[in-house]
């Protein structure tokens, strides 16, 4: 890693969605499905076929299907994958882009990315390197599910992803507690899970990451209880940590089973009480706090690409219903691709696009965006920069709304910075509603 | 037509789901009074809000040919009558039109609760009955126990039941003939002076009013002048004729005779149901009796949900009140639901009715504030005046004397609820209670009630406590001294106007305490504590609170959830926009629904 900590990293990202697990968990919505070693090589071709179709090579008709995209996306994608200049050479493209312009981060997400066969996800990653511009120091973020790690598939894994430059892993563990994982739905235990955070450590990656999920319905309400899961969450030794609380979405299993009643949600005021309690756990033990549900143990192991969805800075995301933004001349656009791996693929496979919508983002969305993302970090919401970019002075037109934060507790003003407060942080949707609910915005 | 000793009228009394309709309609189908292809399931119950609870609202008549087994014509007038006490005036002029009644009894389910209610009332005019045992042909059917009961609960003579499927037609012949032999004719003198009751009135876009009668005395003709004798007023008969599936139009109702008169009578309004038709030239010295003004007892605000619907509100009104003349609304606004109308009506029943109509017929959606009486408040400056919205409640220091409508309420049950009726009147503030037993098993309970009790889910209630068993009826009796208190409900500090009401001072509190934990369920967690309180005057007499939520930001906002989750915010400002926006706090109109449902949602 080379951005040193603190220096925001105003390069864009690069996401792929791999949509595969081994089983599909009960409160998971994200673009997930089963399939075995067929479904994922026919996957990873169709993902070629994108990287192609939407980046151009040389070829006459990658150029027309550029063209063929919807228009508002066409200058904002060319800005992205080929900044500045756009020969016939792509690779002269390549080279000719500025470094403060490529790719600085490539996040491999699902779904459960550590699935895929070593070589396929080698193979995309060349793909990638040959066809888009990255940065010299792209760092390479991988999700991965604990049981993926076991044994000696998982060592040679470890070498493999090692050896692809994976330098900040993200490790599915989810709890600790074999109860509470099988409630989840998970495939590992407590301790298959510890044995895979110490080999992934040992593995020697710049960044080992820890997902957990608090709050389940009949979690220990007491906060010693969930204290001292944080302290074995602690104890792990990972360099960062992802802590979530909970949440049921309606068209997961846990959805369905809250509508017939036969799950009922942890309460409002005990979820308010385990988010306090966790950002006042890690703080004291140190950590750098620097998201809603994000803890690094210093700056330096925080998600560079993450921070990028929080401050708007342009990302190109492929796979199925993986989501894309970016910016030229004032105008601001997100688009997303098919949901539905299948449909995605054949798309691809019948020469056709597969995004399947697109927004160009008004300045008043970008307000909400900024303020309802910005509020999620400590670091709040730069305001001045917010004015440069929307022309909104929110210090001005919605003056009675920020008074009403600050007395509230929720926020304070360091010249023209927003900060929230912790308290302001856990209703940092509300709050972001609230100060974007002025006139003139 | 002089044939009046071929001539009955008759109407059908059950329990709701006892086969009335269905057994209506097979009588009109077996006379052949119509076309298979014009028949219509259900054809009595036209309106869709009927159709759908299964009760009858308006009452409709058909005039069925019949030639019986002696070989003779006879002509039967069937005189569909409503089911519910709200429309008791109603059913007490169909009653009054007829010479008998048919009183269905489902062979699986016995004798009910609202059977016998409506068979005292048909007693009470002296009808002659015939019991008819429907459905026969479920499985499940008893007629052995039907019998008895019938014998046991209503004291008729089991042995005339005659037995009948209204479904499979089985029967059915048996029961006209029952009809033919056993009801008397009409009796009457058609050279007498006129005396026609109107029990029904329709109004029809291209003739005006068509008013349904009953010709007592004297006969009607086309040309003829009449007068309403209640109203004083005179129209020219235009035409006159029976109620078919179509009208058809006759020289002349006799004597007997059952039919339609349509006399240029612009709206419904011009003439009051139960009036007596009499000749102009040579009237009948008395009105028949049972007249009684369709007056509204029960009040309630309307608005609609969104405040582009006001207009579309205000055309549904008119064109409602066309056809309903005891509906009445005047515009009446409010701080936090605007623009609406204070509408009267006859009871509560009526005030859903019409709320049904308005939404399903009209599509609007709308918001009804909780239902109120008509109090008569003496000032101490001596003037006097009828309050029936919370919001023109004088202050109580100018108050001499406040009068509620009473009623007389009766109630019928088995012996066994008496405890909880009991207990149920007592807590309604009943006074003077009465028992009385009209069989071994079955109690009358009357007394003299506030109609303010009666029109917060009273009927609910009473239908719980028994059972389903018991039944009620009540006529309105006369004003009595009250203790009227306005209570106003509180959201951190600042009264709802909408959900203030008027109620007697010993019920203020648990009502306020209820209207406080609705909203407290309703209005949606706030980043600051909300209080609600109920209050009369400055005195706090119920609160709850709301509790500030302390966390509402989602776990995991990334690259693919940002779009989404921004609608989601901007739709929940859009909902906050519509808020109503009282003592800081944003009350979704949900809120308002939820509290005011649970007044008027009286099913």
């Amino acid at each position: 890693m080379s951005a040193a900590a603190g220096t925001p990293d105003e390069r864009p990202g690069l996401y792929v969605h791999v949509p595969f697990c081994s089983a599909i968990c009960p409160y998971c919505d994200f673009a997930v499905r089963v399939g075995g070693e067929p479904a994922r090589r026919r996957y990873a071709e169709a993902l070629r076929l994108e990287i192609d179709r939407l980046i151009g090579t040389s070829s006459p008709a990658a150029d027309e299907a550029l063209d063929n995209l919807r228009t508002e996306i066409r200058a904002p994608l060319r800005r992205l994958i080929a900044p500045r200049t756009r020969g016939p050479e792509t690779a002269a493209a390549r080279s000719s882009t500025p470094d403060d312009a490529r790719f600085s981060t490539l996040y491999l997400g699902g779904g459960t990315p550590s699935i895929l066969d070593v070589d396929t996800l080698a193979g995309l990653v060349e793909h990638l390197r040959i066809r888009l511009p990255l940065a010299d120091d792209l760092e390479i973020f991988l999700e991965a599910n604990p049981e993926d790690l076991a044994g000696a598939d998982g060592a040679r894994r470890l070498d493999a992803w090692r050896a692809l430059g994976v330098g900040f892993l993200s490790l599915g563990v989810q709890s600790l507690d074999d109860d509470e994982l099988r409630f989840l739905g998970r495939r590992h235990t407590g301790a298959e899970a510890r044995a895979a955070v110490e080999r992934a450590l040992e593995a020697d990656f710049a960044t080992v990451s820890v997902d957990l999920i608090y709050g389940l319905p009949d979690q220990p309400a007491t906060e010693t209880d969930w204290s001292r899961r944080l302290d074995d969450a602690l104890a792990l030794g990972s360099h960062h940590l992802s802590l979530y609380e909970l949440e049921i979405h309606e068209r997961t299993v846990f959805g369905k089973l809250a509508r017939r009643g036969e799950l009922i949600p942890a309460p409002e005021p005990r979820r308010a009480a385990l988010f306090r309690h966790t950002h006042r756990r890690l703080l004291d033990a140190g950590w750098d706090v620097y998201e809603v549900s994000n803890f690094a143990r210093t700056p330096a192991h925080r998600s560079r690409h993450n921070q990028k969805y929080w401050r708007h800075i342009p990302y190109l995301g492929l796979g199925p219903s993986a989501h894309s933004y970016a910016a030229t001349d004032g105008v601001a656009v997100r688009w997303w691709n098919e949901r539905s791996t299948p449909r995605w693929q054949r798309l691809l496979e019948s020469d056709a696009s597969p995004i399947q919508d697109a927004e160009v983002l008004t300045p008043a969305d970008l307000v909400l965006e900024t303020l309802m993302l910005g509020l999620r970090t400590p670091a709040g919401v730069d305001l001045s920069r917010l004015r440069v970019r929307t022309g909104v002075d929110l210090l001005r037109v919605a003056a009675p709304a920020l008074e009403q934060a600050t007395s509230d507790g929720l926020a304070r003003l360091d010249g023209d910075h927003l900060l929230p407060t912790l308290d302001g942080m856990a209703v940092a949707d509300a709050l972001a509603a609230e100060l974007t609910e002025a006139e003139g915005i | 037509m002089t044939h009046r000793h071929k001539t009955r009228n008759f109407c059908i009394i059950a329990h709701i789901d006892h086969g009335k309709s269905t057994l209506a309609d097979r009588l009109i189908q077996t006379c052949g009074g119509i076309d298979e292809r014009e028949f219509r399931d259900q054809l009595l119950d036209s309106m869709d809000i009927e159709r759908e609870r299964g009760i009858t609202i308006k009452s409709n008549t058909f005039t069925l040919p019949y030639t019986a087994s002696d070989g003779e014509e006879y002509t039967l007038n069937l005189i569909d009558t409503p089911g519910h006490v709200d429309f008791s005036h109603e059913v007490r002029r169909s009653l009054m039109s007829c010479e008998g009644a048919l009183l269905l009894v489902d062979a699986s389910q016995g004798v009910e609760a609202q059977t016998v209610a409506n068979l005292y009332l048909a007693l009470e005019y002296d009808l002659e009955m015939i019991p008819v045992i429907n459905k026969i042909d479920l499985p499940s059917a008893d007629v052995e126990r039907a019998r008895e009961e019938i014998d046991d609960d209503l004291g008729l003579d089991p042995f005339g039941a005659v037995l009948c499927s209204a479904k499979t037609g089985e029967g059915v012949q048996d029961v006209l003939e029952a009809i033919v032999e056993r009801l008397p004719a009409p009796t009457g003198d058609s050279e007498a002076p006129l005396q026609a009751l109107i029990f029904d009135a329709q109004y029809d876009a291209y003739r005006g009013v068509v008013m349904l009668c009953r010709v007592k005395d004297g006969t009607l003709r086309k040309g003829q002048e009449i007068l309403l004798m209640h109203t004083q007023k005179t129209y020219e008969v235009e035409e006159v004729g029976l109620l078919k599936l179509e009208r058809e139009e006759q020289d002349e109702l006799a004597a007997g005779d059952v039919g339609y008169v349509i006399a240029g009578v612009k709206s419904v309004r011009d003439i009051t149901i139960g009036d007596t038709i009499t000749g102009k030239k040579r009237p009948a010295p008395d009105p028949l009796p049972g007249y009684r003004p369709a007056k509204p007892v029960v009040f309630s605000s309307v608005y609609p949900m969104g405040t582009d619907e006001y207009e579309d509100l205000t055309k549904a009104l008119e064109k409602l009140a066309l056809n309903d003349a005891a509906l009445t609304y005047e515009k009446d606004s409010s701080a936090a639901l605007g623009f609406g109308f204070r509408c009267g009506f006859l009871g509560l029943l009526h005030l859903e009715v019409v709320q049904e109509r308005l939404e399903r017929e009209y599509d609007l959606s709308l918001l009804l504030s909780a239902p109120t009486v008509s109090y008569r408040v003496q000032l101490k400056d001596g003037e006097e005046m009828h309050v029936e919205n919370p919001a023109l409640y004088p202050d109580p220091s100018e108050i001499e004397t406040t009068f509620e409508p009473f009623i007389s309420a009766a109630i019928w049950m088995p012996e066994r609820y008496i405890g909880p009726v009991m207990e149920l009147v007592r807590e309604r503030r009943g006074v003077d209670t009465n028992l009385r037993y009209l069989t071994q098993s079955r109690v009358e309970l009357t007394s003299k009630m506030p109609l303010a009790e009666v029109i917060f889910d009273f009927y609910d209630r009473l239908k719980s406590v028994t059972q389903g068993y018991g039944s009620f009826d009540y006529e309105l009796l006369d004003e009595r001294e009250t203790h009227i208190v306005k209570v106003d409900i509180l959201v951190n500090g600042e009264p709802v106007d909408a959900l203030s009401q008027l109620c007697h001072d010993s019920v203020a509190r648990p009502r306020a305490m209820r209207y406080c934990e609705k909203l407290a369920e309703t209005i949606p967690r706030q980043q600051f504590k909300i209080a609600i309180q109920g209050a009369i005057g400055g005195k706090i007499i119920a609160r709850t609170t709301i509790n500030a939520f302390r966390k509402d930001v989602t776990a995991k906002c990334y690259g693919g959830d940002i779009t989404r989750k921004r609608k989601l915010l901007e739709k929940q400002r859009e909902g906050k926009r519509r808020m109503k926006v009282v003592g800081a706090v944003e009350i979704p109109q949900s809120a308002f629904v939820a509290v005011l449902k649970s007044d008027v949602g009286n099913k």
